[in-house]
């Protein structure tokens, strides 16, 4: 039996904003857990008031943009947040917006659009994702070298605490250094230290242009060979994306080989320039079918095509492997990891975000994740880089042989978890262990 | 007074020369950007981490409390021993490690001053972003501990958006790392975050990883001349709305426009309400759009607009900025220097606001701002020596800081809480925010060793 009190969501967020049928619920939930209620919250006094109802009868409550993950809520509840998707502002002579958690990301962006202005981060699943989601995750992205990654863009939120307190904090400033910086360390959290359910997002002018060059290569290293030669030229695009021969036909149907995305935003006159230069590098490098793009409906296309292989990659994270090295040690990170993966261009999937370092392997059935992730570490390692995030540290303090600052470290995680959700009731499933 | 036996294990952790125990000695250390003053039972400086965790290890046994210090410029107060404490001083880790142009990272010792390691970047076509007027002398564990600004943060940041991983010694003596090399590598939670601008009360800082780029290709620097100081913010919200982001947007007042030319015989008209700076980098190809763009818009309503037409005249433009602080210190003895933000959007009535202190405490001001960041220093002229009249200054002082706060701003754009703002801390934040604060420094320090006494109260 569960302890939650459904007659008291009820008169929280009122009957048809309380679901408990279990047909009704799957829609809203994905992981093996068993929440027994999902709750929609219209405001943030309600979101408030349903935390404080899971603290007094001691249940576990996870909270979703749209879909919740279920993992340590059996019994518990669900807090989905896509009915507070409200746009409540936005401010051109300040380059700001207020939004709500809910609001979805595409919609976000449709929006900044129409205004002329520019909103960088980029979550992996562009088309679910909602603006608050994007932010408890606070990844970076392919643009991350020229616009910065996530939280880059928040200047402050509003948000229910694990005890269920409002906190506000932040303002329209873009210079702002009073207190501690709650305000960017909340980015990433997970939704461990409370729920957003207020943002108050940095916004940029958008590009005067954008182009693309694309082209495809007989082989990841020649491919990644002209990266090196790009940033050597000190040619820094926005992104510089490569896609290997099994993904790519998914970004680009018909493509043959691997598929390298250069994304151009900026001004028209340097614009014009810096494409053609990129265009000759790629050509010289051995691509073919080198071709500078325009045409905003074919430009977008392309975008898309790179964003929906992140997405696949991402939707399986126990079966993929990540990790950075320094951007002009990639030829050494693929020669290596061909030594582990065999041919690069076969292998199920490698993406790998030139200006970032970055390679994302999408594993073959059955691999065994942690193995592969301790040696490709061990890889990165030697090139000034690491597995990403939480596992890539304690693999690192595996390296260094240094158990002792895997404990410091993940301590002092669980006691700032702690201070914040002393009852442990937020978000369970989020481990911060790795 | 620290006892002999502590002393001698000072000594023997850093050497002899690196510790100083005399009153003589210890003075310069009680000082900082600001008017306060305290004195340090000691000051220790480590040349090596393992250094750093032996003395915050003999300090716990002790109980003897650490203030952080790099080269004590903060205007915050951040600095200073309030409390019975050791400083201990970076300026001995001055190493900077590795500086790797191609992968975009340099690693540096904490006493690293900016300027030194925009020299050696300098010398690669590279440079490390933030930039604080006091890059000369200021340190990067300084700089991180304030999570400093400078003119170019309009477009590029603060010193938060350029860290990409620190060593840290916890307060306990354990030594975790921070980030790393990259943007992936915050473990869970990005507590490289949490450490920059935590004014040393979190952590020492022992190593800095920071994210360095090339320089751009391209820089034009023009310099605008208003009638009055709103003119000129108009001028910073068109081009704005032109959808041009300048590296610079620098503006100085009247007074500040008379103290400088004293200095620089600039040829800056004294009658003139407000100058400004406005600088644009980027391709040299984009240049010609950006400066007609700028251009035309201030021409609507500036006195004057010239664009530099050399680095002499670009030299020239700077120098009248850059020898701001120090100008007006021949007007008054002392000078307190401001730093309050507020939104783009009311910054012309915060240039109101300044002018209604002024004149409602009957004291001197003038107006240095990053305008483009909404972010102001107010410098407030006095003599030090005028006890009545200092103290005047600390309540104009306060109500620089409620005016920021009723336009909706900050009370530290840039340098900080330290000492001298903790007290107005409540004033910005709500008691679950500050209780917030409370949460994190207990996490990472739960008996105050650290900087006790700034930026918050456990
Ligand atoms: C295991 C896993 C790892 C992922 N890693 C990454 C990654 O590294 N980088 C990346 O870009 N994307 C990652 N994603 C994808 C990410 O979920 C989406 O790209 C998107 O950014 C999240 O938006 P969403 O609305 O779908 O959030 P959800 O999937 O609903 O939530 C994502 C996380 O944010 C929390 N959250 C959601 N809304 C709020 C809120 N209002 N307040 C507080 N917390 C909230 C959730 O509790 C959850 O922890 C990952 C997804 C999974 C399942
Ligand atoms: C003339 C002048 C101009 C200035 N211009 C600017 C400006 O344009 N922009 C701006 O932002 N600031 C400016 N400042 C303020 C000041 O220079 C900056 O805050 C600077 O970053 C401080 O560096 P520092 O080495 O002097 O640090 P300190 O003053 O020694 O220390 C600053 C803070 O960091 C902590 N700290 C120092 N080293 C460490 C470490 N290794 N680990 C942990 N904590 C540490 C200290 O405890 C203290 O809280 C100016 C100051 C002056 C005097």
């Amino acid at each position: 039996m569960s302890n939650v009190n459904i007659s008291k969501l009820k008169g929280i967020v009122g009957d048809a904003n309380v679901i408990d049928s279990l047909s009704e619920m799957a829609k809203y939930l994905k992981g093996q857990g068993k929440p027994v209620v999902v709750v929609l919250p219209g405001n943030t006094s309600e979101v408030s008031s349903i935390v404080k109802l899971a603290n007094e009868q001691n249940v576990k409550l996870a909270v979703g943009g749209a879909v919740v993950n279920t993992q340590g809520i059996t019994g518990g509840i669900a807090m989905v947040m896509s009915r507070m998707n409200q746009i409540l502002e936005m401010d051109h002579l300040n380059l700001v917006a207020v939004v709500e958690p809910g609001v979805l990301h595409k919609e976000f962006l449709l929006k900044v659009a129409e205004a002329g202005l520019n909103f960088p981060p980029e979550p992996y699943e562009v088309e679910t994702s909602s603006v608050g989601g994007c932010f408890a995750i606070g990844d970076s992205d392919s643009k991350s070298f020229e616009y910065g990654p996530t939280r880059t863009f928040l200047l402050g939120f509003e948000m229910v605490l694990p005890t269920g307190e409002i906190l506000d904090i932040g303002n329209k400033c873009i210079k702002n250094v009073s207190g501690l910086d709650f305000i960017h360390f909340a980015v990433g959290s997970q939704g461990t230290f409370g729920i957003f359910t207020k943002l108050l997002v940095k916004l940029l002018p958008a590009p005067e242009a954008k182009k693309a060059v694309i082209g495809t290569f007989a082989s990841m290293h020649k491919a990644n060979a002209t990266f090196n030669n790009l940033i050597k030229r000190n040619v820094l695009p926005t992104r510089m994306n490569l896609i290997n021969a099994s993904l790519a036909k998914n970004a680009k149907p018909g493509t043959e080989g691997q598929l390298v995305i250069i994304d151009l935003q900026g001004f028209k006159e340097s614009g014009k320039n810096i494409a053609n230069e990129v265009a000759a590098v790629l050509t010289l490098g051995g691509g073919s079918d080198v071709k500078i793009i325009e045409d905003e409906v074919e430009y977008d296309q392309v975008i898309n095509g790179w964003l929906k292989v992140r997405a696949y990659l991402n939707a399986k994270p126990e079966q993929t492997v990540e990790f950075a090295v320094g951007p002009m040690k990639m030829p050494q990170a693929l020669a290596q990891l061909e030594a582990l993966t065999g041919d690069l261009g076969a292998y199920p999937g490698v993406i790998v975000e030139g200006l970032l370092g970055f390679v994302g392997l999408a594993l073959p059935e059955g691999t065994d994740k942690l193995a592969l992730a301790r040696k490709v570490n061990k890889l990165a390692m030697s090139l000034g880089g690491n597995v990403k995030g939480l596992l890539g540290h304690k693999l690192k303090a595996e390296v260094y042989n240094d158990a002792e600052m895997w404990k410091q470290t993940t301590s002092l995680l669980s006691e700032l978890r702690q201070q914040f959700d002393p009852k442990g009731i937020l978000n369970p499933g989020v481990s911060l262990e790795a | 007074m620290l006892s002999q036996t502590v002393v001698k294990r000072l000594k023997e952790i850093v050497g002899e020369k690196n510790v100083v125990t005399d009153k003589v000695g210890l003075l310069t250390y009680g000082y900082d950007g600001t008017l306060l003053s305290g004195e340090a039972l000691g000051v220790v400086s480590p040349q090596t981490t393992e250094q750093v965790v032996e003395i915050v290890k003999l300090m716990n046994e002790h109980n003897i409390k650490l203030v952080p210090r790099g080269a004590g410029t903060n205007e915050s107060g951040g600095t200073i021993p309030s409390e019975e404490s050791v400083v201990i001083s970076f300026t001995k880790m001055t190493k900077i490690h590795e500086i790797d142009t191609e992968n975009f990272v340099a690693v540096v010792e904490p006493g690293v001053i900016n300027f030194d390691l925009q020299v050696e970047l300098e010398k690669k076509k590279f440079y490390f972003p933030p930039d604080p007027s006091s890059f000369k002398a200021s340190t990067i564990g300084g700089n991180v501990g304030e999570c400093s600004g400078g003119p170019k943060c309009f477009k590029y940041g603060v010193t938060r958006d350029y860290i990409l991983g620190l060593e840290v010694v916890l307060p306990n003596g354990k030594v975790i790392q921070t980030g790393g090399r990259n943007f992936q590598s915050e473990p869970g939670y990005d507590l490289t975050r949490i450490i920059v601008g935590a004014e040393g009360t979190l952590g020492l800082v022992t190593k800095v990883f920071v994210r360095i780029i090339p320089i751009p290709r391209a820089k034009k620097t023009m310099l605008a001349i208003y009638d009055k100081v709103e003119d000129a913010s108009q001028t910073v919200a068109d081009i704005v709305a032109a959808g041009i982001i300048p590296t610079t947007l620098e503006l100085m007042d009247n007074l500040l426009i008379n103290t400088t030319e004293d200095f620089t015989h600039a040829g800056i008209p004294r009658d003139a309400g407000a100058v400004l700076i406005i600088e644009v980098d980027g391709y040299p190809e984009d240049m010609d759009g950006q400066v007609k763009t700028i251009g035309d818009i201030a021409k609507t309503i500036a006195k004057e607009f010239k664009v530099a037409q050399s680095a002499v005249e670009v030299d020239q433009i700077w120098t009248s900025r850059r020898s701001a602080f120090g100008s007006v210190a021949r007007v008054r003895p002392s000078y307190g220097v401001n730093d309050i933000t507020v939104p783009r959007s009311n910054f012309p009535k915060a240039i109101g606001g300044v002018l209604k202190v002024a004149k409602d405490f009957d004291v001197t001001i003038g107006v240095v701002a990053h305008a483009g960041d909404g972010n102001l220093h107010p410098l407030i002229l006095f003599d030090q020596r005028n006890k009545e009249e200092t103290e005047t200054v600390h309540a104009a002082e306060q109500a620089l800081c409620m005016m920021a706060l009723d336009l909706e701003g900050t009370i530290s754009g840039e340098h900080g809480i330290g000492l001298v703002k903790k007290k107005y801390l409540d004033k910005e934040f709500t008691p679950a925010a500050m209780e917030a604060f409370r949460k994190i420094k207990r996490s990472f320090d739960p008996t105050n060793r650290f900087n006790p006494g700034k930026v918050i109260d456990l």
